[in-house]
């Protein structure tokens, strides 16, 4: 969870089309003075507490040379529900908003030559890119902004400028009877390597999809898409962790893009596979300490006291906020049970007993927090 | 009645699907000109001179590299000459019977794999040798031909609420006009398709290579899983191997011998057995390490 404790007020605030509003957002002390924000580069965004309780997170679309002002645009959800129709409804030049400090998510990576493409709101850290690029003398560069109409494209003048027509395609579907925008003349060359040609896009999600499957002949790193870390193909949050190998007491960095199995293999460490699916029984570890997030379809409870399913199983990031509480209720259980149980080795007891208390008695065989303590199997139970 | 309805070549290990309509089949041999080629990781195991058996994951494969089925490719089993397409789109266009279109190749996948800019995938060809993912466990399983009844998937996408390509489980014979899950009764026995004689070998597990939907090339469905929760194992399919040489064509009928009564009710009705039962089709884990050949 994003936290928005960064107060700010609004200092502008105006329409750019029907339905898409620009906020100024600086930070002004007891005297009237601008206050330096916390510094951003292009495609950061901000999240922001909007008036009727949600969360909604913007892209800063202002240069990021000005330290005292985040500049966002807010597309109004056409159903007058939501955050976005808070925002815009139920604030006012002078109104304080809690934001996050910005986050960048989609940094705008150095290339030669440049593709940049956006559909409606997703224009706002499009356009911080084109001027970014142009701004450090890079010529090959195309921006494509697809939009309903006219009245309906924001930043339509300063896009369609004389200057920035080499540069800019502003595509209308309803002004070509429907028909599409053809990309592929733009995307048939994949470029020699990311360093030489990359694409930058935000928009909708079949926008995305579009242009990713247009772009199957590229490098997939030189693609860059508004990024949604963090959620998995089967739509489950997923979050990085460490995993500790209990043999040799290697500290394993676990990334959103990798599996716990994927990351024991990059070091070296042998563990056989087969489904990577989590239901095959395979590569079954040994979980010694740490909260799991059991996604497997093999192991019962029981077993997912002691044992792990790599290819698809991680740390329990939810127990990361609540972990200190748990480890403590936990380790007060483990203390009312019978001496022998809780003296045991690398007992499920043990494994979730209190974190912080087992670290300053140097006990390696307890997770601290998003952590895990895995290891191989012994011989009898392969 | 039972029939066949689709036939179905994967020249390249991972890459695209080939429909045929007709097919030779000789006894003890597998599906002609499928699996005949493989990319190899470049850090990988796989050597051209000393080839053993590999397990799967040494090879680019769906089970890891969902981005292979964004590709349409097209490969003359005869000629060799390779076609790429992205959305019908020619991308690349080499003959794999020249050092110089396998050099394109490897360096058209490098960059779709995203490898390292020094790295290139190592083209796998082996005589007598196919990619297939039960390669490793005999020879028998090699030669053998990957079956689908139809009938099956559909009574998967009825419990799972989603449609299921059939294409996902990348089978070489599809079939329809079966009972759902029959084939798990019979799949033991001898049967006929065409003027082919097969016997059933083994049941297929399926592996995380079916969660990639092959027209988006995304992750989007976890079959194996899903599998397991409806119906207490992850197996769609079979493997038989040819007894007698005969040719397959696109509309043969399908007759089952004397079937043999030993599996029945594996699935229509029967009880959960993850963790319990001998997993049918566990010589395909490459945990198994099973010395090539196993049989023969």
């Amino acid at each position: 969870m994003t936290t928005t404790r960064l107060a700010v007020r609004i200092l502008d605030k105006r329409a750019l089309t029907a339905s898409v509003f620009s906020f100024t957002l600086g930070a002004i002390d007891e005297a009237g003075a601008d206050v330096a924000l916390p510094a951003f580069d292009v495609g950061a965004h901000i999240t922001v507490a909007t008036p009727g309780g949600a969360s909604r997170s913007y892209s800063l679309n202002n240069d990021p040379a000005d330290r005292f002002r985040y500049v966002i645009a807010v597309r109004r959800a056409p159903d007058g529900r939501g955050g976005s129709a808070s925002l815009v409804d139920d604030t006012a030049v002078g109104d304080t908003l809690f934001i996050s400090e910005p986050r960048n998510t989609f940094p705008l990576h150095a290339a030669s030559r440049y593709l940049l493409i956006a559909a409606g709101i997703g224009i706002t850290p499009i356009r911080a890119m084109l001027r970014s690029i142009l701004a450090v003398g890079i010529s090959d560069v195309h921006l494509v902004y697809l939009t309903r109409s006219v009245e309906e494209t924001a930043f339509y003048d300063e896009l369609t400028d004389p200057a920035l027509a080499e540069f800019v395609t502003v595509y209308h579907r309803a002004e070509h009877n429907g028909v599409p925008f053809d990309f592929w003349p733009l995307v048939a060359d994949p470029g020699e390597s990311a360093a030489d040609r990359r694409i930058f896009c935000c928009g909708p999600e079949a926008l995305q999809d579009e242009i990713r499957a247009l772009t199957m002949h590229w490098r997939p790193s030189a693609v860059h898409f508004e990024d949604f870390n963090g959620v998995s193909a089967f739509g489950e949050l997923t979050s990085p962790f460490t995993a500790v190998w209990h043999p040799s007491g290697q500290r394993i960095a676990v990334s959103t893009q990798e599996t716990l199995l994927d990351a024991l293999r990059r070091e070296n460490i042998e563990v056989p596979s087969s489904c990577e699916s989590g239901t095959c029984g395979t590569c079954r570890i040994r979980l010694i300490a740490g909260a799991a997030l059991h996604r497997d379809v093999v192991l019962d409870a029981d077993e997912r006291e002691h044992y792990l399913m790599p290819c698809v199983s991680r740390a329990d990031a939810a127990s990361v906020d609540a972990g200190t509480a748990d480890a403590r209720s936990t380790g007060e259980r483990a203390g009312d049970a019978p001496t022998g149980e809780a003296a045991g080795h690398a007992s499920g007891a043990e494994a979730a007993g209190d974190a912080s208390g087992a670290e300053a008695a140097g006990d390696a065989s307890a997770a601290g927090a998003n952590e895990l303590i895995v290891g191989p199997l012994d011989a009898q139970e392969r | 009645m039972a029939r066949i309805t689709h036939l179905f070549r994967y020249p390249i290990k991972g890459l695209s699907a080939q429909p045929v309509s007709r097919v030779s089949l000789r006894q003890g041999g597998g599906f002609p000109g499928d699996r005949m080629f493989a990319l190899a990781r470049p850090d990988g195991l796989y050597s051209e001179t000393r080839f053993v058996p590999l397990p799967k994951r040494q090879y680019f494969m769906l089970m890891k590299d969902e981005r292979l089925a964004g590709l349409t490719t097209h490969l003359d089993v005869d000629t060799l000459d390779l076609t790429v397409r992205v959305r019908g789109n020619i991308v690349l266009e080499a003959n794999l019977g020249t050092p110089a279109g396998i050099l394109q190749l490897r360096r058209f996948y490098a960059r779709v794999l995203d490898l390292p800019s020094d790295a290139l995938p190592v083209f796998a060809q082996q005589p007598g040798y196919n990619f297939s993912d039960s390669a490793k466990a005999s020879r028998q399983l090699m030669n053998s031909l990957s079956f689908i009844n139809l009938a099956s998937v559909r009574d998967l996408e009825q419990r799972i609420g989603r449609p299921v390509d059939p294409l996902r489980f990348r089978a070489n014979v599809y079939l329809d006009g079966l009972e759902p899950w029959e084939e798990r009764r019979w799949f033991g026995g001898e049967f006929s398709a065409g003027s082919v004689q097969f016997r059933g070998l083994e049941e297929t597990t399926r592996c995380a290579a079916t969660e990639v939907d092959p027209l988006t090339a995304r992750r989007d469905i976890p079959l194996p899983r899903l599998l397991v929760e409806h119906y207490g194992d992850d197996v769609l399919g079979f493997f038989a191997e040819i007894l007698a040489d005969g040719e397959l064509h696109i509309g043969d009928e399908v007759t089952v011998a004397a079937q043999p009564s030993v599996g029945d009710a594996l699935r229509v009705g029967g009880a959960p057995r993850v963790g319990t039962a001998p997993r049918v089709g566990d010589a395909l884990a490459e945990a198994s390490d099973i010395p090539f050949p196993v049989v023969r």
